[in-house]
Order: structure tokens, then sequence, then C-alpha cells
């Protein structure tokens, strides 16, 4: 590697590629990533404990590229934070960035996207939710009685058991059988 | 008690949650006896920490040391599974796979791991391992290792990946899955390059600067590949046919590595590409195997999968937000619109107009290859002739789509299947077009007629240069000013199925060509290299996203279907043409009566070995290949049938499955009530309808006579949470049942519950009875 700043130990970077999808050099990109959206609070080197102290309020998470123009990105951070926030640390972006990535499999990306569209975290996704999840989706641009015949629609055509909601088995129902979930669940770093 | 259920009700979200939590723990703890959960799993995916046993964890959420209880809460549950457990490599790599999916945040996943690495190491035997076994794990070690190591490699080139990713932030991930097939496509040609440029090219330069030659080129010659280029490293005919002098004591023999070069090139691209057309095929069609047609599921579909997560600029997210409620509005008319009653006669006249319009595209794809073959055929033209037919060749390739584009709609098709319909016609004739000129070239007396193949396709190659590169950025340069200028309406889009055809087409020529014209491989390269910032800066600029996007990953798979079919037709077209004869006057084979000789002769010197022949030739008869090919034939319906069987088990089993879910939900949400001690027996019959489920079973299953029910208060579930042990074996529902003494009068169920709910019911159930 020549004379670069190393900026993990290998243990580190050994334990990251076992619990993350992610290669080592994607790992030190996630990382830099992470560093831009704040480079005085997030040092260059990373040791174990301020892998999992160090967080960057959500407010600045947000500015970020890849999440900017995403109508779910406060839930988004709100998921994968530690805390429930929002403020994420280096561990939960890289987390973040791995469920998000190619190579994570379908159920991962199922859980992760059920818990994004749950916005009140009752974990079912209920009538409100979804009502929500249409204005955010069409940045307001769909009447109240278009949006109530939409929720009514999913909630007939995906509620299993039921009981007017959506459980994370009926989410996973419908996401798992469309084509394109994988393609559009998904966030190059 | 009432009174209780019903403060809770009244509750804010949070006490609801906390309410659904306390549900949930009791139910996560009886879902965790259920003999499901105890198999110990040999997949190499472990079955998924699922949500309700997030709610166990969740519940310890205000507990002070909550990290590591919930730590450990997960390190018991993976405890469980014994193939996890063990010492060796492939546990390791299941422990992988499981930490990998577990749904927790990564400061969780790494306690997990060191947790679950300490226990390991506690239980783990030393066993001798015999010698077999430990040479097949530092194999699987091994593979696994160089595998990383690969994926590392490719990964470090990352070509062009930030532009890629920046047109995907603009336009959408649908036109970004063009930009990857053009990079693949790059990356395989380059490599090709490579290979070719290794074994045939430079041997070949060497052997040119011993002899000498001169070259004079024409003006016209660059296009047409005649005249001075003609005899050059760029085609077939210049190849030396015997050894070339090398310096050193190896001997390099020139038949030998064209063939083999071009045998083994051919070979490994048609894997790889079979290969990734099987994979895109399983992940994009088959797994997500069921509502495709259905309109229902769609728009829960819509809903949950629509916004393309990779889009960054406010302009791209803009359209995109647009183009979802446009969509949202047409899936809304759609089901209300009542569906109209198609009449027989109304169906039988739509076949028939697809037939006919049928006949119609291929009778012009027909009409077309036949005028291509009397082009060819006419003599007496001007010198330039093949440069005209090469330019002919190009406009109705260029321009075919949009007429096919415009028969489709003659037709009575949806909109996916009027586009695959499309796409299958054009590639129809693209690959005619190139067979066409194969077969008349092969048939012509010209005396080098691989050379002539050749020649035809560096010259649509170069022309096609023409279009692509200049004809069509300038035409989506002029209508996106037009566009500007407020002349136009409508915004140009980026129309991938055109673009990817074009790739297909070239890709094609290419495996037509690289046969007979080495350098051809390095031309199409390096013209792929420049259409890729050709069409990134007329995307970034002119284009606006299309407003519909159609299941850009189903399109993906058709378009690398094309690609491997077309390198599939042109090896079969190359292999029964160019095999069986051999110019006497150029080439590499021209020693050889045919150039399969080279093999026959040359590798097995089947001229030598008797019997090895007589066998080949046995095998090649008529009789021995039928009898092959029906074998195959029936292997094929054979695996359609099971595959159509399975999908209708598959059918079945969903259904089942969400049968069974019901069930589930029912049963744990009696276990809760009465675990909580909520189950109230009411006794005024009018509260549940005849035909509620609890009705039902309160009346027959549950018989009113069931006596000697008492409320336990210690057996709450929540005790359970205090419990520090791990749920094994000796922690069965065994042990918390009480020595009850049976009653005559009791009912088929208590032989193993111990559950005990409120006596008052069944006293005024016995009462209203009693009064009736």
């Amino acid at each position: 590697m020549g004379n670069k700043v190393v900026t993990f130990t290998e243990q580190q970077l050994e334990d990251y590629q076992d619990c993350t999808f992610f290669t080592r050099k994607e790992i030190l990109r996630v990382f830099k990533r992470f560093r831009e959206v704040n480079p005085e609070l997030v040092p260059k080197r990373m040791t174990e404990n301020q892998a999992h102290t160090i967080a960057v309020p959500v407010e600045e998470i947000e500015k970020l590229p890849e999440l900017k123009e995403n109508p779910f990105k406060r839930r988004i951070c709100q998921v994968f934070s530690h805390d429930g926030s929002g403020n994420l640390t280096f561990e939960d972006f890289l987390d973040m960035m791995s469920v998000f990535s190619e190579a994570a499999p379908r159920d991962i990306k199922a859980w992760y996207a059920f818990r994004i569209y749950d916005l009140d975290d009752d974990m079912y996704i209920g009538r409100e939710d979804l009502l929500e999840a249409t204005r955010l989706l069409t940045k307001g641009e769909l009447h109240q009685q278009e949006r109530d015949d939409i929720v009514t629609s999913v909630l007939d055509e995906a509620d299993v058991d039921g009981d007017g909601r959506l459980s994370f088995m009926d989410f996973e129902h419908v996401v798992v059988r469309a084509p394109d979930f994988l393609s559009t669940f998904h966030i190059r770093v | 008690m009432e009174e209780e259920v019903e403060s809770i009700e009244m509750n804010t979200s949070s006490a609801r949650r906390a309410y659904t939590l306390r549900n949930n723990v009791a139910r996560q703890v009886a879902v965790n006896f259920m003999p499901s959960r105890q198999i110990a799993h040999n997949t190499l995916r472990l079955r998924r920490v699922n949500s309700e046993h997030n709610a166990l964890l969740d519940a310890l959420v205000d507990a002070p040391d909550a990290a590591d209880a919930q730590a450990d809460i997960i390190v018991r549950e993976m405890e469980q599974h014994q193939s996890l457990m063990e010492d060796n490599p492939v546990s390791e790599e299941l422990r992988r796979e499981a930490l990998r999916d577990l749904p927790q945040c990564l400061t969780m996943k790494r306690n997990v791991r060191a947790k679950l690495s300490a226990s390991v190491s506690l239980r783990s035997k030393r066993r001798p391992i015999s010698f077999l076994k430990r040479l097949k794990y530092r194999i699987s070690f091994a593979w696994k290792r160089t595998r990383d190591k690969f994926r590392d490699f490719i990964f470090s080139i990352e070509l062009w990946y930030e532009a890629i990713r920046n047109i995907e932030g603009h336009l959408g991930s649908a036109v970004g899955s063009y930009f990857h097939l053009l990079r693949w496509l790059f990356g395989l040609n380059l490599l090709l390059t490579t290979f070719l440029l290794c074994f045939v090219v430079v041997p070949q330069a060497l052997h040119d600067q011993a002899g000498n030659g001169t070259t004079e080129l024409g003006a016209l010659d660059f296009i047409s590949g005649r005249g001075g280029l003609e005899h050059t490293l760029l085609f077939y005919g210049h190849y030396h046919d015997a050894e070339i002098a090398s310096p050193g004591p190896l001997r390099y023999y020139m038949p030998f590595a064209y063939f083999y070069t071009m045998f083994c090139l051919y070979l490994m691209f048609f894997a790889v590409l079979c290969y990734r057309t099987a994979y895109s095929y399983r992940r994009n069609f088959i797994e997500p195997s069921g509502g495709t047609g259905a309109l229902s599921q769609l728009l829960a579909a819509k809903l949950f999968c629509g916004w393309d997560f990779g889009i960054a600029s406010p302009a791209g997210a803009a359209l995109a937000a647009h183009a979802l409620y446009l969509e949202f509005k047409e899936l809304l008319n759609e089901q209300n619109r009542k569906k109209m009653i198609t009449s027989a006669w109304v169906r039988v006249w739509q076949r028939l107009a697809n037939v006919l319009v049928t006949v119609l595209a291929l009778a012009i794809i027909a009409g077309i290859l036949y005028g291509l073959w009397l082009l060819l055929a006419v003599e007496e033209l001007t010198e330039n002739r093949e440069i005209y037919i090469s330019l002919a060749i190009t406009a109705v390739v260029s321009l075919c789509p949009v007429l096919l584009h415009f028969i489709v709609k003659l037709e009575y098709y949806e909109a996916r299947t009027a586009f695959y319909v499309t796409l299958a016609r054009t590639w129809l004739l693209d690959i005619g077009i190139l067979v066409i000129l194969l077969i008349y070239w092969s048939r012509s007396d010209d005396e080098c007629w691989e050379t002539r193949v050749g020649q035809e396709g560096y010259r649509l190659v170069i022309l096609d240069v023409l279009v692509s590169l200049l004809l069509i950025p300038t035409v989506e340069l002029v209508r996106g000013m037009l566009f500007k200028w407020k002349v136009l309406e409508a915004a140009p889009e980026f129309d991938i199925t055109y673009n990817s055809l074009t790739l297909i087409y070239n890709q094609s020529v290419l495996w037509l060509g690289m046969l007979f014209s080495p350098l051809l491989v390095v031309a199409v390269t390096a013209k792929f290299l420049l259409l890729f910032y050709v069409k990134r800066e007329s995307a970034l600029r002119m284009c606006h996203t299309g407003k519909k996007v159609w299941r850009a990953a189903q399109t993906q798979t058709v378009l690398y279907m094309l690609v491997t079919l077309s390198l599939f037709t042109m090896l079969f077209a190359i292999g029964s043409v160019f095999l069986r004869s051999s110019s006497v006057s150029c080439g590499p084979f021209r020693q050889y009566e045919h150039v399969f000789a080279i093999v026959s002769e040359g590798l097995l010197q089947l001229s030598r070995h008797h019997t090895l022949r007589a066998v080949l030739h046995f095998i090649v008869r008529p009789g021995p290949i039928a009898f092959v090919l029906l074998g195959l034939c029936v292997c094929v319906y054979i695996m359609r049938a099971r595959a159509a069987a399975q999908r209708s088990m598959a059918a079945i089993l969903r259904q089942m499955l969400r049968l069974q879910a019901k069930d589930k939900d029912f049963l744990l949400n009696a276990i809760e009530k009465v675990s909580n001690g909520e189950w109230l027996y009411s006794p005024k019959a009018e509260e549940y309808g005849e035909d509620s489920h609890t009705w039902k079973y309160l009346n027959e299953v549950r018989k009113p006579s069931n006596a000697g029910f008492h409320f336990d208060g210690s057996r709450l579930s929540h005790s359970f949470l205090e419990r520090p042990k791990s749920y094994v074996k000796e922690n069965r529902p065994t042990s918390y049942h009480t020595e009850r003494p049976k009653s005559l009068e009791d009912g088929d169920t208590d032989s193993s519950f111990s559950w005990q709910g409120s006596s008052s019911y069944l006293n005024q159930k016995g009462e209203a009875e009693e009064k009736r």
C-alpha cells in the first residue's frame, strides 16, 4: 500500500468485511464519503471506539448528494442510526451503505425497506404510513381523494391477514415479487 | 380486567406500541418453541431473525445494559444451530453469512461476532480431521480467497465508475443499465483485443518485418478496405501459413495459433455470455415469479419500489416524482375503468390482425434480405460498389427499427409485448443481413472470400461510426436545441432500446468479422470507447428521462439474451460455412484442404490413428447425431414439464403459506390473550357472530364443560424476560406444566395445555345455559 495513511486497523477492516457486503476498497471509499460530510468532526484515522461514538448530526448527513433528493431521507437516517435520532456514526453509515449496495440480498433489503416505510415505527405499515408515503413520493401532487384511493387499493392488494395494516410478511410478499426492487433500492457509493 | 383492557386501547401510540411490544414478546416466546425454530439449518443461508425476534430485542431497549443483553440474546439464538458452532472453515463461512444477514446495526454485529468467536473457541473439540477433509477445506478456502481477491481487483479497475454514477443520478437506473451494458461489452472487447494482439497479430507483424512489402493507399481505401489495405495485417488473407521464424528455440506455428486462439476466444466468450444471461434471467424473471401480468400487486409494487434511490440531482428527482404521479394516475384510472368486455369476434379479429402484421413484417425483412442478395449479385456497377452496398446496409439497419416501431402499432399487443416483438424483429433483420453477407461471399468465386468478408465487416463498422458517432448525436443536439428554443414540444428522450440495438449490432458485426479480420476488434473497442463519451455528453445535456420506465431489469436480461443469441448464430454460420472449405491462395490455412483438417490432421493426426478416425467418423454420421438431438429434445421437454409442475406447486404452496399465516396469527393471538390473562369469556352470545372464529372455538373445541380453570398470575409471560438462561431443550414447554387433576368433563384439548383462564366465565356460561 505504500505510504498511505492507514485509516483502520487490520482487525477493524476484517471485522467490517465480515459483517458487511463490502470489500476493503469499498469500505475505504465509504469512509471517504463519510468524512466529506464533516471533515472537522470526523478524524482521519478512526479507532475502534471512535467508529461507533462519533456521530454526525442528521442535518449534515441529509446533505449528501445520494440522500439529498430522497423523499425518505429523514426516515432512512433514523432507521440506521443507533439511537433512532438520525445522527449516524461511521458504523451506522457503513451499515446503511452495505444494505443499499448491490451485493445485499433481497431479504435484507426488504427488511430495511419495511422499516423505512414504517414511518411511525410501530412495526406495521398502517394507513397513515401509506398516505404519508404517497405524499412524499409524488411531492404532494396527488389530491387527497386520489391518495385515499391508492392507499385503499394497496391495502386491498397486499394485506393478507386482513387487519388493515401491512405486517412485515405482507410487505415482503409484495416486494420480493417485484423485479425492480433490487435495482431501485440501491445506492451506489 | 375489562377496565384495564379498555384503558390500554385508549392510550397514545407510544403506549400502543408498548402494548404491541408486550404482546409481541409473549408471542415471540411462544414462537420460539415452535418446531420450525428448533431445526438446525444446513443451508448456507441461515434463516434470518425476523421481526418478531426483534420485538424481543426492542423490549430490552430501556434496560441499562441494553446492547450487551441484546447481543447475548442473538448469540444464544445462534448457538442453537449446531452447524454454526463448529470450528472448521465451513462453519466459519456459515457464521459469516449469518452475521451479514442479521438485520442489526454494525456495532451490534461486531459485538455478536466477538461473542460468537469466544463461544466457538470454548466449545471446540480438537479432533484430528482426516487428510481428505483437510485438503477439501484448504481448497475451498483458497478458492474463496482467490475469488475475493478477484472481486477486489475488478473493483479497483472501476472504469468510468463516477461517470456512470453521475448519469444514474440524473436519468435513473434504466439509462444507467445501458451504460453498464456498454461498459461490459467494452471490457469484453478489450480482453479479446489483448489476446488477439498477443497471439496472432504481433507474431505476424514480426514476420512481416523480415520480409518487405510496399503498400500504396488510395483515398477511398480506408473506407472500402480494398486496394492497399487488402494485404495488410488487417485481413485474413495476409496471414502466414507456416512457421514464423523466431529467435528462440520454440517454434511458433501460425495456422495453429490462429485457429486455436480464435476457437478458444469464441468458446470462452460464449460460456461467459451464457452464464451472464442465465444469472440475469434467474434474478429478474424467476425469483420474482408470479404477478407479472396481474394488475393486482402493481399498485403496491409501484408504491414500494417506484422510487429509484439512486437519483441524486434535483432535476432528476422532480422528473421522477412527476413520472410517479402520472403512473399512479394511470393505474388508478385503469382500476376505475370498467373492464371492456371483448366479444369473441373482436378477439378473433385482433389475433388475425396480429398474424397478418407479423407476416407483413417478416415479408419486409425477407424482402430486404433478398434485395440485398440481388444487389450483391449485380456485377456491373461502378468500382466502389462495395461502399455503396455497405452504405445501403447501414442505412437500412439504422432506419428499420423506426419502421418496425410504426408497424407494431398496427397490432393489438400490450405495451411490453409490442416492445419485445419490435426488438426481436430488428434483431432478426440485423442477423439476417450479416448471414446473407457471409453466405454470398463464401459462394462467390472470389479468390480469397474470407478477406472479402473481413472487408465487409470493416466497412460496416466504419460506416456505422459515421451514423452513431456523428449523425445521431447531431440529430439529438439539434432536437435539444429546438426544445430549448421552445420550437418543439416534446423533450428528446434517451432511447434505450435504439441505442442498445446499436450496441448489439456492432457486437454481432464483431463476432462475424473477428475471424476474418483480427484487427477489427481494435476498431470496435476504440469505437465503444468513443461511443461512451459521446453518449454520455448527449445524455447529460440533451435528454430527459423517459416518461415510462419499463421494468428495466427485465429489459436487461432480454438484451443479454440477444447478445448471446447473436454469438450463437454467428458461431453456427461460421462453423457451417468456414470450416469445410479453405481458400487455396490465401490465409493461414492454405496447406490444408479444409480448415477443419487443422484439428483432424494437426492435432489428432487422424491419418495415423485409424481406430480413432473410424470412431469419429461414426459419431459424425447422421444417425448418432439425430439420436443425440432426440435425446436433448426429450430432456428439454422433461425439464419444461418439471418446471411447469414446480410453478404450480409454488403457487399452491404460496396459497398454503398465506393460510398458515392466518392460522398462526389467530393462534398466537389466542395464546397472547390467555397468557396475559385477558381471555375474557363473555357470556353474551350476541357479542360473537354466528360465524366468528372465537364463537366456533368456544363452542366446539373448548366445550363449556371444561372445568377447573384457575388464573395463575405467576405464569405471566413477562417473567420470561428475567430468566437469563438460553432456551435450550431443558426449558421445554413441559417444564411449566402443573399437575392438575383431570376431571371427567374435560374436553379433548386439555391434555397438554396448562392454560388457565378465569373461572368466572364458565360459571356464567353454565348459568346462561341453564337459563335457556
